[in-house]
C-alpha cells in the first residue's frame, strides 16, 4: 500500500473513502467532482455496497441522512451551488447528531458561476446555510496526499462526534494529479451500538428527530449540541505553520492557496525578509488561539484567498489589536499567482495599502 | 374468557393519540401497528416519519423511527434500506407521510423511489389539505374545495388541478403495489388493513416499491364533525379519488 501512485484529488478521495470502510455513497453529478461518483459507482457495485445515482443533491444528502442512522460510514459529494441545496439536511443531521461526510469540491460562484477554481464556499462550510445553532466540522486539504489523509480523518471525526463533516476541497486539488502514497486508515472505529436504528430487538425502540415541541427540551438539546461544539473546538483544531517562528510577516491561507503562499515566503526569504505561512487545516474549528499567540510577535498579516475575504474576518478576529491584516484576494476565474501576490504585498509595503488586487 | 381485542404490541402502551378528534391518523397508525404485529416486523422495522401531522408517528408507534426533513421521507428510507442491505441485513423500512409531504414537496423523491423500485413501503395520508398549518391548499385539494388559501374554492385558473397520487405511482415500473383506501366505515377499514398488509408483504418478498394512499378526514380544517367528515369522503371525495388497487404485480 505504500508505493507512490499518481492520482487526481477526486480519485484519491474516492479510494480513501473505500479504504476506510465507507459502505454508502449517494450522489448527483456536478463538475468538478463527478469523478468521485464515477469511480465509486463501479467499485461499490462490485462490493455490493450502497450506491444510488440520486435524483438530486437534495435526495442524495437525505439518503445519506437515512443511511447514517444505520451506523454505516456514509458519504456524499458535490460542488458549491449544489452544496447549497444540501444545507437543510445538514441542519437536520446536526440536530439529529448523524455522522455524514460531505465532500465539496469547490467551483466558482455565486449562483452557477462556473467550474473555475475558487474558495468561495468558506462561509458556506464554516457558518453554514441551514437554520439554527449548529456547526459542521470542516477540513481543508492543500495537496492530493492530504485529500487521502483528511478523507480518513473526516470519517473518523463524523463518527467520533456524531456530526456532519465537510471536506472542503479546492476545485484545483480535485482535478490535479500528484504522486501520493495511500497508507491504511490510521483511525479506530467508533462504537455506535447505543444509538443506531437497526430494529428494536431486545431493547426499547429509539427515535431520532429534530422536532421538539417542548421549549425546555428544545433548549436543553441545543445547549447539549453547543457543549459538543465546544468540545470539538477544544480537541480538534489543526493547522500548519511554515517559517512562522520569528516571522516579521505572516500570510494566512487555506487549501491550495497556502501552497502558493509558501512560494511567496521562499521568495521573500531570498530578499532577507522573514515571511511565515499559517494554514488552518480545520476551518471549523478555526485556530484562533494559535493565531492570536503568533500575533503577539508578528504585527502584520496578509490574508490570501481565492475569494473576496471570507476567512479574513476569522483572521481579524483572531489576531491581537496591535496587529493588522491586509487582504489579498481574487474571487474566481483567473488564478491568483505567486507573482501577483508578491506584487500586491510590495504595493502594500510601498504604503499604498491596497486591500485587493 | 377469551380476549378478542387489545392495543397492538407495536403501539407504545402508555401513549394517547394527540390528533384532533375525528382525525383518521390515529386509526391509520393503529392499522399499521396491527399489520406490523401480524407480520412480526416490530423488531426489524425502521419507520420514517415526515413533516406535518404525520411526524407524530414516533410518539405512538413502538418501533425504531427517524423523522425526515419535509418531503424527503422516501430518500431517507432509501438510504436506510440500502445501508442495511450493504451490511447484509434486510430491514423492514416504511415511510408515513401526508399528501403534501409525499406528493408536493417530496414528489421527486417519492416518484424516483418508485421508479427505482426501491424496496420500501410508503403510506400516504391524503386529507386534501395542509393540516398542521391550519388547512391550506395542497396538491390533493379537490376542485372547488375551500381552504384558507383558496377561500372561494380551488379553481383551475389560480390553482390548477389536484394530483391522483396512487394512479401516478402505479405508472412507475418499479412499483409492485399501489392502492387507495378509505376509513369511513367498517368494511373500508378492514379493506384498508388488508391493502396495508399486502403492501408490507410485497416489501418482505422484495418485489419493489409498495404504496397505500389513505383518504383521511381532517375535521378541524374541514370544519365538519367527525361523522360529517367521513360522509364527505364517502359522498364526495371518492368520486375525485376512486378507491381501488391500481397496480398489483402479483395479480395484474
Amino acid at each position: 500500500m505504500s508505493e507512490k501512485v499518481l492520482l487526481k484529488g477526486n480519485i484519491a478521495i474516492a479510494k480513501a473513502a473505500l479504504n476506510c470502510g465507507c459502505s454508502c455513497y449517494f450522489g448527483y453529478p456536478i463538475t468538478p467532482q463527478t469523478e468521485i461518483g464515477e469511480y465509486l459507482s463501479s467499485k461499490m457495485q462490485e462490493k455490493k455496497l450502497a450506491y444510488v445515482c440520486a435524483e438530486s443533491e437534495v435526495a442524495a444528502i437525505n439518503m445519506a441522512l437515512g443511511a447514517a442512522t444505520s451506523g454505516a460510514k456514509v458519504m456524499t459529494s458535490s460542488s458549491s451551488c449544489a452544496v447549497s441545496l444540501m444545507q437543510e439536511a445538514l441542519s437536520y443531521a446536526s440536530s439529529d447528531e448523524l455522522p455524514i461526510v460531505l465532500v465539496n469540491v469547490m467551483r466558482a460562484g455565486p449562483g452557477q458561476g462556473y467550474i473555475f477554481p475558487s474558495q468561495g464556499d468558506y462561509n458556506q462550510a464554516t457558518i453554514g446555510g441551514g437554520n439554527g445553532d449548529y456547526k459542521i466540522i470542516a477540513l481543508s486539504p492543500s495537496s492530493v496526499q492530504e485529500c487521502v489523509d483528511m478523507t480518513y480523518k473526516v470519517f473518523y471525526l463524523a463518527q467520533k462526534y456524531r456530526n456532519p463533516v465537510i471536506l472542503l476541497v479546492d476545485g484545483l486539488l480535485g482535478q490535479m494529479a500528484e504522486p501520493i502514497t495511500i497508507e491504511d486508515n490510521p483511525y479506530p472505529n467508533i462504537d455506535n451500538s447505543s444509538w443506531i436504528l437497526n430494529g428494536a430487538k431486545n431493547r426499547a425502540s429509539r427515535n431520532i428527530h429534530s422536532l421538539e415541541p417542548n421549549p425546555k427540551k428544545l433548549e436543553e438539546h441545543t445547549l447539549k449540541l453547543h457543549k459538543k461544539y465546544l468540545e470539538i473546538e477544544k480537541n480538534e483544531v489543526d493547522w500548519e505553520e511554515y517559517n512562522c517562528e520569528n516571522a516579521d510577516y505572516i500570510i494566512t491561507a487555506f487549501g491550495s492557496m497556502a501552497r502558493i503562499a509558501k512560494g511567496v515566503s521562499d521568495y521573500y526569504k531570498t530578499k532577507g525578509v522573514n515571511f511565515g505561512v499559517f494554514r488552518p487545516k480545520t476551518l471549523y474549528p478555526f485556530p484562533y488561539e494559535r493565531l492570536r499567540e503568533l500575533s503577539k510577535k508578528t504585527k502584520v498579516f496578509f490574508d490570501v484567498e481565492m475569494n473576496l475575504g471570507q476567512m479574513h474576518k476569522d483572521v481579524c478576529q483572531a489576531i491581537s489589536q496591535n496587529s493588522q491584516v491586509f487582504f489579498i484576494g481574487r474571487p474566481a476565474g483567473e488564478w491568483l499567482k505567486q507573482d501577483e501576490i508578491i506584487k500586491a504585498i510590495d504595493k502594500i509595503f510601498e504604503g499604498q495599502y491596497a486591500t485587493s488586487i | 374468557m377469551q380476549q378478542v381485542y387489545s392495543i397492538p404490541k407495536s403501539i407504545k402502551q402508555n401513549s394517547t393519540f394527540t390528533f384532533c378528534p375525528g382525525c383518521d391518523h390515529g386509526l391509520a397508525i393503529k392499522l399499521v401497528a396491527q399489520v406490523i404485529d401480524e407480520l412480526e416486523l416490530k423488531e426489524n422495522t425502521i419507520a420514517v416519519a415526515s413533516s406535518g401531522c404525520s411526524v407524530l408517528l414516533y410518539d405512538f408507534l413502538d418501533v425504531d423511527c427517524i423523522e425526515s426533513p419535509h418531503g424527503r421521507a422516501c430518500a431517507v428510507a432509501t438510504g436506510i434500506k440500502r445501508a442495511h442491505k450493504a451490511q447484509g441485513y434486510n430491514k423492514f423500512v416504511f415511510t408515513y407521510q401526508g399528501d403534501g409531504d409525499f406528493a408536493s414537496i417530496g414528489l421527486a423523491e417519492s416518484l424516483h423511489s418508485a421508479l427505482r423500485g426501491e424496496n420500501i413501503t410508503a403510506i400516504c395520508i391524503n386529507n386534501t389539505n395542509y393540516g398542521m398549518t391550519g388547512g391550506q391548499l395542497g396538491p390533493t385539494t379537490a376542485m372547488g374545495q375551500i381552504t384558507t388559501t383558496s377561500q372561494s374554492g380551488r379553481n383551475k385558473e389560480y390553482h390548477g388541478f389536484p394530483i391522483k397520487t396512487a394512479e401516478h405511482i402505479a405508472l412507475c415500473e418499479g412499483t409492485s403495489f399501489s392502492a387507495r383506501v378509505a376509513l369511513y366505515d367498517i368494511k373500508n377499514i378492514i379493506n384498508a388493513k388488508k391493502q396495508i398488509k399486502k403492501a408490507f408483504e410485497y416489501q418482505k418478498k422484495g418485489l419493489g416499491f409498495s404504496f397505500v394512499e389513505i383518504l383521511s378526514t381532517c375535521p378541524t380544517n374541514w370544519k365538519l364533525t367527525p361523522q360529517d367528515s367521513h360522509k364527505k369522503i364517502e359522498n364526495e371525495l371518492i368520486k375525485v379519488y376512486p378507491l381501488g388497487i391500481f397496480k398489483d404485480i402479483e395479480n395484474d
